[in-house]
């Protein structure tokens, strides 16, 4: 629920969402919702070795078989080395990975790839590739990749951008500020927390898809599920040695990405088929091989130690990572930076503070790019750590934030000193209402009475915790989105977007941008978004850009695209320019003129002085406004058998003006969801040799709807200046609180720091016992 | 092998293979609503209903099918004229990717099909086998309560 | 759809077809109730599936003594829904099968098919294992076992030429009570537990006490049994009850849970189910 109103006509109005009505109807939207009869059938070999030299591969036995079409393994590919992670050039994450190698590093890992004319044929072809492996010896753990006389995953000489291969140390960073270990020293109380989670995985419902196929003009489409069209265009281009203009990437509606979709996985190995075969080449990740193959939340241990005055305000402030990147180094750097500068800037009273840490390989799967990005690893020791502060000092946990979080018109050092894999960009919080969402959220919540006294029941236990977090809206310097709107010639608009629908409703959010500034109602807006051919550039959805970013170029090309209507309108109505406005699609002038779009939009094609009303704008965020958070968490716990049940989670945020209240919620309550996955049930769990075992939604279980009875945002009225019409992000910013927020709650409630995600019933049972 | 079936109102006589899904079948037959998350029964994304229950397309043989009716949301409205089940998913944003929205869908109605003004738990319960990863399920079951009210004031079809 | 393979698809009208088919395929066919399983197997030796879903075994019958006779083929849904079912023992059936994964599944999976799969997870063998469930099948000849005699023996090779006709359980006379401990409400089982018992004189009478999940299929536990029995129910019993399976019980890892966990949650979780049976037995 929504808290304030707004005076405008279509922002901050619950709209339908414009692709609403055809998913609620089933339409064929989305990736595998085409003929695909005469299609080929991609499928991936996986190596069963966690860290093995492929000293052989026959495949003449795969080839014999009937129905077969084309069988590529790293002995008929070019080597051409490169990252999956979809990010901006230059890419910040190492190039470390081919198409198909002669070594493996993780049980998954791609081996060969087979087309044939059906699945079953195909998957027939895998189980007939004979290799000969030489194994090598596997590093299942961080300790294992660092400990010295380790062999090196990476010891092929033709990747890039490693910081120590030899030592499987993909990506390190260390950014002090001041002396905070002098600091900590000196600090009349010292706190520290050191928490730690396990694999999980992003479980979008719909597994990654691509079909790649040849137009009428030769050129290879490639219709994909992802959040990255064009860096899709640019990776599949290079893998396969193509010129990037014979490459057209099509985004259709994609059923859930939080950052797996932002990898380039199935794309370049079904557009390689496709080159080899001539033929269409369709490719679905099964689950299995989503959990197995696909990418992960990086795994991190996290420690945390804070200095303070009695007063409760903090001193010093220092944070060390160690994150796992698994066999490759997809977002190493970048997310094991954001753990830092996506957290400490919340806390901006210490002038003292060191973040380092070191991203790792191991031959375990390949972390990449999850919705929080790092953050919310960082935010559960910090946030844990200042609930042992708070006990410490006895004060109350909300109290204890407000003495401590950034205000407007402040600053940090870290927004200067940690960007994205290099130095950040100096930035002053314009809007900040995170003393509004801490004081409105205790207030519904029932925080004081609920806090001052455990309820207990038999056996149960009911406690409460809370915690804070903040996140970024887009990349600084980095983010490129663009925009075109057109006058159709009734008076309506066409959209165009390279901005990436995933789900979150950012077609539906542009459109109201776009509609507000010129005067129409949202269906007036038709919106196409995401194909490299049609759209202009955008990077992506990723980094809780789209709306501020893609946000800002919509508004740019609407500005544009109102003047060029204006000046037709003004001739039109014989009246200045300046005088006119355009609502309720028309435009006024003085004395009651009025002259409707269709009016102008039929001049301009067909009558006098005809040209094109249309304008291209685009946007490079000059800032990266962050918005606020504060999380509540109830829980229940069952001292004998160690079960924890989630009572209620609130969320109470700040994302600057809400365009749409309700996407908006939507967005805090999913990635809440998510949230109370990692910390309740989400691991993945691995075999002595290193593979998945848990590689079902039976085993590997994600929240259903009765884990999450009472789950509940809310968002504070706020006003973000550098914002379009207002708006900051709401993406990731929800994930970050169930963490620590549910392991203080437990604290509160049975007195045990879970410091390990997730809290089973299992390390619960453990915790207390350990307690006596 | 070759069944009879009626999908969404539609007699049809095809073959199928022995050891085809339904979910296999009625995507050939055009009902691109019905798709896959997992493929093995663990996630309710390829709900149909079949003789009037929800059942998961990916793990029931096409061959049950035989004699029998399938409906699939592609029955209940179109985007020009939603049903009002529909129509309440848009309103309470209860479509975020849309994935998980038909067999959400197909489960409500079944629940409203025999439960008049269900209550939230009752709705939690109910949606519980259907897997939705972007949602925290909250605005579905605000959906469906919302649908019941509307059912209750005679709108529904 | 897992399973890969498939030739042929048979309905067979009645439990005599399904057999002749059955041998007819020597190793190579197999039954299909509700499908649910077969369907999620990764076999790709099944040449032949035989479709029993209308070979006349779904009833749902109350004996005059108050025992229940139950269909193979009844669906978990039928069961759930069925008056006489909710009729039987205090409502237990209908209790176990409400905490099962979620309607659409209830739909399709069969009492039989449960029976069979008898996966070690499973919450359907805990309960009839407890409740002292009788089986009829015909391999040709009409035969008829307790279910625990039948899973302490090879029944798996059993029922790969046999049906299964018919679940009897027979008239209850105490208190029983099911419960069952898992991560997430539509999840399986990281441990269930089913007791029932009588009450005579302020004493428990007789007790009946199957665990499941352990991680192994649902199983009683005579010792257990014959501890209860005679004493004052109680607090102090269900703590003793708790101390001494945590003491004795056997466990062991899954993917769900780990064996040290199990022995410290099952105690509470019986002493839970017992407490329970004790108030529905008075
Ligand atoms: C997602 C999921 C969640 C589940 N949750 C639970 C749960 O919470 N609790 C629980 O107890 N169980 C649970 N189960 C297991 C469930 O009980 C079984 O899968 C189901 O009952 C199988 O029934 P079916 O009729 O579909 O069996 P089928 O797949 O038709 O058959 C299963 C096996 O039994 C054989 N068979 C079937 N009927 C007969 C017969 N009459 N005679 C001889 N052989 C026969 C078949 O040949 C086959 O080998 C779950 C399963 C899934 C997939
Ligand atoms: S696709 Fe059928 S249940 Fe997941
Ligand atoms: S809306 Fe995306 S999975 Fe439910």
């Amino acid at each position: 629920m929504a808290v304030g109103t707004s005076k405008r006509s279509v922002v901050g109005h619950n709209v339908t969402k414009v692709d609403g009505p055809s998913l609620v109807c089933g339409r064929p939207k989305f990736t595998m919702d085409i003929d695909l009869s005469g299609s080929l059938v991609g499928v991936i070999l996986p190596s069963p070795h966690a860290h093995a030299r492929i000293k052989s591969i026959d495949t003449s036995a795969a080839e014999s078989l009937s129905g077969v079409v084309c069988v590529l393994h790293h002995g008929n590919v070019s080597r051409i080395a490169h990252t999956t992670a979809g990010q901006g050039w230059p890419e910040p994450s190492p190039y470390d990975t081919f198409l198909f190698d002669n070594k493996v590093r993780y049980v998954g890992d791609k081996v060969a790839a087979v087309a044939a004319n059906s699945e079953q044929v195909a998957r027939e072809a895998l189980r007939r590739i004979s290799v000969e492996y030489e194994v090598l010896p596997s590093l299942l753990s961080v300790d294992a990749a660092l400990a010295a006389g380790s062999p090196a995953i990476h010891d092929e000489t033709d990747a890039e951008g490693i910081y120590d291969a030899a030592g499987n140390v993909a990506a390190a960073v260390d950014i002090p500020v001041g002396d905070v270990a002098a600091a900590l020293a000196q600090a009349e109380v010292t706190v520290e927390a050191t928490c730690e989670i396990p694999y999980s995985q992003h479980v979008p419902i719909e597994p990654h898809c691509t079909v790649a196929y040849f137009d009428e003009d030769g050129r290879l489409v490639v219709r994909t599920s992802t959040q990255v069209p064009f860096h899709v265009r640019r990776i599949v281009a290079r893998v396969l040695e193509l010129p990037l203009h014979r490459v057209r990437v099509v985004k259709p509606r994609i059923g859930g990405g939080f950052g797996v979709k932002q990898e380039v996985l199935l794309e370049p190995v079904a557009g390689a088929l496709a080159l080899r075969t001539g033929k269409a080449v369709r490719m679905v990740f099964t689950r299995e091989e989503e959990f197995v193959s696909s990418r992960t939340r990086h795994p991190m241990k996290v420690r945390v130690a804070l200095g303070a005055g009695k007063d409760g305000v903090l001193r010093a402030l220092e944070m060390e990572a160690t994150s796992n990147t698994g066999a490759y180094g997809a977002h190493a750097l970048t997310v094991l930076s954001n753990v830092g500068s996506k957290t400490l800037p919340l806390y901006n009273k210490p002038h003292d503070l060191r973040f380092h840490g070191r991203a790792v390989y191991t031959n375990l799967p390949v972390a990449g790019a999850y919705r929080g990005y790092g953050a919310t690893q960082g935010y559960f020791p910090l946030e844990v750590a200042m609930d042992q502060l708070a006990e410490r000092l006895q004060i109350d946990p909300v109290e204890l934030r407000l003495r401590n979080h950034i205000r407007e018109g402040e600053t940090s050092p870290i927004f200067e000193r940690i960007g994205e894999g290099r130095e950040g960009v100096a930035q002053i919080v314009r809007s900040c209402k995170l003393e509004e969402c801490l004081r409105l959220g205790a207030e519904r919540f029932g925080w004081r009475e609920k806090r001052s006294a455990p309820r207990q029941r038999g056996p149960l236990t009911y406690g409460v915790g809370m915690a804070c977090a903040m996140q970024g809206s887009g990349i600084t310097g980095i983010d490129m989105g663009a925009a075109t709107i057109m006058l159709n010639e009734d008076g309506s608009f066409r959209l165009l977007i390279g901005a990436t629908d995933l789900g979150t409703g950012s077609d539906t959010v542009l459109a109201q941008i776009a509609a507000e500034m010129l005067g129409v109602p949202v269906e007036k807006i038709s919106v196409y978004s995401s194909d490299t051919d049609f759209t202009p550039f955008d990077v992506g959805a990723y980094a809780s850009s789209t709306t501020y970013v893609s946000g800002t170029a919509v508004l740019r090309a609407a500005q544009e695209v109102r003047s060029q209507v204006l000046d037709v309108a003004a001739a039109m109505l014989r009246q200045s320019r300046d005088t006119l406005e355009i609502h309720d699609g028309r435009v006024h002038g003085s004395a009651g003129k009025s002259v409707s779009l269709e009016e102008v939009g039929h001049r301009a094609a067909y009558v006098v002085d005809q040209h094109h009303i249309a304008a291209t704008a685009s946007c490079v965020p000059e800032e990266s406004p962050p918005p606020f958070a504060a999380f509540f968490a109830e829980v229940c716990v069952d001292r004998e058998t160690g079960l924890v049940r989630l009572e209620r989670m609130l969320g109470v945020a700040d994302c600057g003006v809400a365009l749409h209240p309700r996407l908006a919620e939507g967005q805090v309550e999913g990635a809440m969801a998510q949230g109370v996955g990692h910390a309740l049930f989400e691991e993945m769990v691995f075999s002595e040799r290193g593979r998945c075992v848990n590689t079902n939604l039976l085993d590997y279980r994600i929240p259903s709807s009765t884990d999450l009875r009472s789950l509940e945002a809310i968002l504070v009225d706020s006003y973000e200046p550098s914002g379009p019409l207002g708006a900051k992000s709401i993406a990731e910013i929800g994930i970050n609180g169930p963490l620590p927020a549910i392991s203080n709650a437990i604290y509160h409630a049975v007195g045990v720091r879970l410091a390990r995600a997730p809290f089973t019933p299992g390390r619960v049972l453990r915790a207390l016992e350990g307690k006596g | 092998m070759k069944i009879q079936l009626e999908l969404n109102g539609d007699p049809h006589y095809v073959d199928i293979e022995p050891g085809e899904s339904l979910l296999s079948l009625v995507r050939r037959l055009g009902a691109w609503s019905v798709r896959s998350g997992c493929d093995v029964g663990d996630c309710g994304s390829c709900t149909v209903l079949l003789n009037g229950r929800p059942v998961r397309s990916c793990i029931t043989f096409a061959a049950k099918a035989q004699g029998g009716s399938v409906t699939t949301v592609e029955a209940l409205g179109t985007p020009q004229a939603l049903h009002p089940l529909q129509e309440a998913f848009l309103e309470a944003g209860a479509v975020q990717c849309g994935y998980c929205t038909p067999g959400m869908v197909l489960v409500a109605y079944d629940l409203l099909t025999r439960v008049d003004d269900p209550s939230a738990d009752h709705v939690l319960r109910a949606i519980a086998g259907n897997l939705c990863r972007c949602t925290g399920y909250r605005k579905i079951v605000e959906a469906v309560r919302l649908a019941a009210r509307r059912k209750a004031e005679g709108r529904w079809r | 759809m897992r399973l890969q393979g498939v030739v042929r698809y048979h309905r067979a009208r009645d439990t005599e077809e399904a057999l002749s088919l059955l041998a007819g395929y020597e190793g190579r066919g197999a039954l299909l109730a509700g499908g649910v399983d077969v369907a999620r197997s990764p076999r790709r030796d099944v040449e032949g599936l035989i479709d029993i879903a209308g070979a006349g075994l779904s009833h749902v019958k109350l004996t005059e003594r108050g025992g229940l006779l139950l269909g193979a083929t009844v669906t978990l849904t039928e069961l759930v829904e069925s008056r006489v079912a909710a009729q039987y023992c205090g409502g237990v059936l209908v209790e176990t099968l409400s905490l099962f994964s979620a309607a659409p599944l209830r739909n399709m999976a069969t009492l039989g098919g449960a029976v069979v799969s008898a996966h070690p997870w499973a919450d359907v063998p805990t309960l009839l294992v407890a409740l002292g469930a009788e089986l009829r099948w015909t391999d040709g000849m009409e035969r008829k076992g307790s279910l625990e005699g039948v899973y302490a023996g090879a029944f798996r090779e059993l029922f790969r030429n046999a049906v299964l006709t018919e679940v009897r359980l027979p008239p209850c006379d105490g208190g029983f009570a099911f419960y069952k401990l898992r991560r997430s409400a539509a999840d399986v089982a990281m441990l269930n537990a089913a007791c029932g018992l009588g009450v005579a004189q302020g004493r428990i009478a007789w007790a009946r006490i199957a665990l499941g999940a352990t991680p192994t299929r649902g199983r009683r536990l005579p010792w257990l049994e014959e501890l209860v029995q005679g004493e004052v129910p109680g607090a102090e019993l269900w703590e003793e009850v708790a101390a001494q399976v945590r003491a004795k019980l056997d466990t062991g890892d899954d993917r769900r849970a780990t064996g040290e966990w199990r022995r410290k949650a099952a105690g509470p979780l019986v002493a839970r189910a017992l407490a329970q049976a004790v108030e529905r037995a008075r």
